[in-house]
């Protein structure tokens, strides 16, 4: 059965996504880490619909695909410019 | 299929444990934050699996989006670096033992409570009671209908954390200049009619399918703080127009409880409404609750009031 498969092989690359999560070492490598998972979710759950034979679990495919990209706005804007001044703020002081 | 379907399972289960731990123990707070909005999304997948769609819709959009965006602008408010662990001083670990041996004794209590609860639980009572509440979909009938004194006092403890936040103190200017960013306004307005598309969607599904009103109005605050890291919605930060967003904040609540006091007017019962305007009177409170809890998230997200 092709289906299982494919959930399997996505399942595995989500472990790989998990591993980046956890060792990072920036915050960007994290955060596309759990970008990654949220895509392999709403290819998942669209499987999972398939073989389940319930077309409600799109709904939530959906919501996925809209919230990641808040979480990537706020992490642009209010996160990463703070951790990407502070480090180069040591390289700057060097320079001077 | 049966052994692919509890392999699944089991990767799912061990991997939120994980997630959990890490989110709880990881000694850097961006770290625990990034591992929160995985356990979100896996958290989901896990009501998927449970066949609670709807409690999955409200976690995708909550749990896994909205939380996580607060939790990452938070987390912009912190100093740098990894939080010292403190060890605990002598005269505090009496209280702590004692703080942790109640709550281990509490959910004891609460496992033991649970396991004691009728089986298989109140679905048939829902099912014969669904033709008197206005609606097909019985987690509707339940949330707006049978049990809407739970979700009332649900959008006031809403109300109640917007008060806190705002008591702390003015609102958070953004850190980045929109100028820096050029691509961010262009992906709001591209990405912000989807964003109020969707929760009519969701409010439209509501009465006959997995949706409703907490979904819909998660995935509008969404697009509103999209718009707020933008700044495309300057009017809530004017000092003119504080008592309007004041009112929009409340709106939702108020017409709750009037249709609540209006139950008790027309019928003689707090909360229980005459069928002939039962669906029509479920929508306007779902789409009033569901503005409401958009606005509220996004008051959430300023960090502070307002015009102050």
């Amino acid at each position: 059965m092709p289906l299982p498969l494919a959930v399997m092989l996505l399942l595995s690359c989500a472990g790989v996504g998990l591993w980046r999560i956890w060792r990072g070492p920036s915050g960007a490598d994290r955060m596309l880490g759990a970008e990654q998972l949220s895509t392999l979710a709403i290819a998942i759950l669209l499987l999972l619909g398939a073989f389940l034979d319930q077309p409600a679990l799109g709904d939530v495919a959906l919501l996925f695909a809209l919230l990641a990209a808040v979480a990537i706005a706020t992490f642009v804007t209010r996160t990463w410019t703070r951790l990407h001044e502070a480090q180069r703020r040591p390289e700057e002081a060097e320079g001077d | 299929m049966s052994a692919f379907v509890i392999g699944f399972d089991l990767l799912l289960g061990a991997g939120l444990l994980w997630l959990a731990w890490q989110a709880l123990f990881h000694p850097q707070p961006f770290a625990a934050v990034v591992h929160f909005m995985a356990f979100g999304l896996m958290m989901a997948l896990a009501w998927v699996r449970l066949e609670a769609l709807d409690i999955a819709l409200a976690e995708a959009a909550i749990g896994a989006g909205v939380t996580g965006a607060l939790l990452l602008a938070a987390l912009g408010r912190l100093p740098d670096g990894p939080t010292p662990r403190r060890l605990l001083r002598a005269w505090q670990r009496p209280p702590v033992a004692l703080a942790l041996g109640s709550v281990l004794l509490l959910s004891l209590w609460l496992v033991w409570v649970a396991w004691q609860l009728p089986r298989p639980g109140l679905a048939a009572e829902v099912t014969a009671a669904l033709p008197e509440s206005g609606v097909r979909h019985p987690v509707t009938a339940v949330l707006l209908n049978l049990r809407a004194l739970d979700t009332l006092l649900e959008v006031a403890v809403m109300l109640g954390a917007v008060w806190l936040v705002w008591s702390l103190g003015p609102e958070l200017r953004p850190y980045a200049p929109v100028t820096a960013l050029p691509g961010l306004p262009a992906l709001t307005r591209l990405l912000h009619p989807l964003f109020l598309m969707v929760p009519a969607y969701l409010l439209w599904r509501g009465s006959h399918a997995p949706g409703g009103a907490f979904p819909a109005g998660a995935v509008l605050g969404a697009g509103g703080i999209l718009l707020l890291l933008a700044d495309g919605v300057p009017w809530m930060q004017r000092p003119e127009h504080q008592p309007l967003l004041r009112l929009l904040l409340a709106a939702g609540l108020v017409l709750f409880l009037g249709l609540a006091l209006g139950g008790l007017l027309l019928t003689g019962t707090f909360f229980a409404i005459p069928l002939a305007i039962a669906g029509l009177a479920i929508l306007a409170v779902e789409v009033a609750i569901a503005l409401s809890i958009a606005l509220m998230l996004m008051a959430c997200y300023l960090f502070g009031e307002p015009g102050r």
